[in-house]
């Protein structure tokens, strides 16, 4: 095995933060930067990393199909088809949760580290069974969470049983900011969510109508190219995971000058 | 009603648990069973491992004593029922494991790291924590509960009926705080930065004032 592989699994708690959405863009902005990147779907019971990344149609063999030695490991990889760098490992079906332990995760990992230098793992909302596969094979984490007050309680949650599980480093993740609710008090602000999680912050990703566009297309927004917010935030945790360093923006003074207001203004679609 | 059936591993310096753990199965009867860790501090993963041992030889974990926090932690986070015990109850016990010197008074039990959301730390006698106690979080003692940190979770003091005991943090903005029988909602408004704060009972009723002692 690759020693030098890193394994990050990317976490939440509560559903709907966004994990999948940061392992997809993840994966495509660090294979745009010429890593070779695998994205692992764990979330058996709900998978849907392939159809964010537009790979539904692609998908022959899974990880059950490996796992039951039915079909080699690079059978079931899915190669991205804009950027070769970044391939998928589909979860199998639904009742593999069943019969699933975290040795097979760790067996199928090991496997899928050899080849890669990123291994990201798409962990399923919850700290079941699926949590406790998907972290016996980790090495790293990023918890992703909202500025919310139920997303920052199951963070919180989270970073306890990662702690206990000797996962390190722990990264975080704050998503769906929005710069004017914070200025009005309306949302908790950056401070007062690193002030409960106390874990380095990894990045900010500004909400974003783009997101749910690109996520019906299957086409992640650090693929198009994009310059909306959320994707040049996207963009700048996949740099300093690189370990470029890049300063935080500041949600203050975000979206405020002329230049964001207009930019705002072309991609509002009028028709 | 048939006696609970506790395999102890040994001290840390003795001898490792591993080495030892095996041999002790041959001698117990199948059915649950707790086990006092002593000093080992074990890991989810060291914790799997003796669960995995023990379902072998068709025994189930049912409890787990330790001295270590850490350890207990771990544990409930695996859904085992834990036992924290306290040095001052270890010394009585085992009178010829006096090698161990405490320099601390040993009724105090001392917790270093935060304790967060669904995390519970129960002590015997005083504890004294460093580190935050977070939202969802849950700490209690026999005696004080005292934090060097704050307190935004839940406390409670002289959870054995002691009316006497005390909470004290460096910010005290619990969800709730107990002293003995006693419950209290905490503070709807958010207290100044830089004073540390005690909650005790006066009058009947639980009141908040600038830390004393």
């Amino acid at each position: 095995m690759a020693t030098n592989t890193r394994i990050i699994l990317i976490c939440s708690g509560k559903g709907g933060v966004g994990k999948t959405t940061l392992t997809a863009n993840l994966g495509i902005a660090l294979a745009r930067q010429g890593v070779r990147t695998a994205v692992l779907d764990a979330d058996f019971g709900l998978r849907n990393l392939d159809l964010l990344l537009g790979l539904e149609n692609r998908i022959v063999y899974t990880a059950q199909e490996v796992l039951e030695e039915s079909c080699r490991l690079d059978q079931a990889l899915v190669k991205h088809k804009q950027e070769p760098n970044l391939a998928l490992l589909p979860a199998g079906n639904p009742r593999m949760l069943d019969w699933l332990k975290p040795d097979d995760m760790q067996r199928i990992v090991a496997m899928v580290a050899e080849q890669f230098d990123y291994v990201l793992i798409d962990c399923p909302a919850g700290v079941e069974d699926g949590f406790k596969n998907a972290v016996s094979a980790s090495k790293e984490a990023i918890v992703v969470t909202n500025p919310e007050v139920s997303a920052v309680r199951d963070a919180d949650r989270v970073i306890g049983l990662l702690n206990t599980h000797e996962i390190k480093p722990v990264h975080l993740v704050l998503n769906r900011v929005r710069p004017k609710m914070i200025a009005s008090q309306e949302m908790l602000s950056v401070d007062d969510v690193t002030d409960i999680l106390a874990l380095p912050l990894l990045g900010l990703v500004l909400e974003d109508e783009q997101v749910i566009v690109s996520t019906n297309r299957g086409e992640p927004l650090t693929l198009t190219g994009s310059n909306s917010p959320a994707a040049r935030c996207y963009s700048n945790i996949a740099k300093r995971m690189q370990g470029e360093d890049i300063p935080l923006i500041d949600p203050a003074k975000e979206g405020s000058g002329m230049r964001d207001k207009f930019r705002r203004l072309m991609q509002t679609k009028i028709f | 009603m048939t006696m609970e059936q506790i395999i102890a591993l040994p001290w840390r310096r003795k001898a490792d648990w591993r080495e030892s753990l095996p041999g002790k199965l041959k001698k117990i009867e199948k059915g649950p069973i707790s086990i006092d860790s002593k000093d080992w501090l074990l890991r989810c993963r060291d914790l799997t491992k003796i669960k995995s041992l023990l379902e072998k030889s068709g025994l189930n974990l049912q409890r787990i004593h330790s001295l270590i926090p850490e350890t207990i932690v771990s544990a409930s986070a695996l859904g085992i029922q834990t036992q924290l015990i306290v040095e001052q109850e270890v010394q009585k016990n085992q009178k010829t494991e006096t090698a161990q010197s405490s320099q601390i008074s040993p009724t105090i039990y001392f917790h270093h790291g935060t304790l967060r959301s669904g995390e519970h730390l129960e002590s015997e006698g005083d504890v004294l924590l460093l580190g935050d106690v977070n939202p969802g979080a849950h700490i209690s003692a026999d005696g004080d509960v005292m934090i060097w940190g704050k307190l935004r979770g839940t406390a409670h003091a002289g959870k054995s009926g002691n009316q006497k005991a005390k909470i004290a943090a460096l910010q005290l903005r619990p969800l709730q705080l107990r002293i003995a029988n006693q419950v209290a909602r905490g503070p709807e408004e958010k207290p100044e930065n830089g004073f540390a704060e005690e909650a005790l009972i006066a009058s009947g009723n639980i009141v908040i004032q600038p830390a004393s002692t």
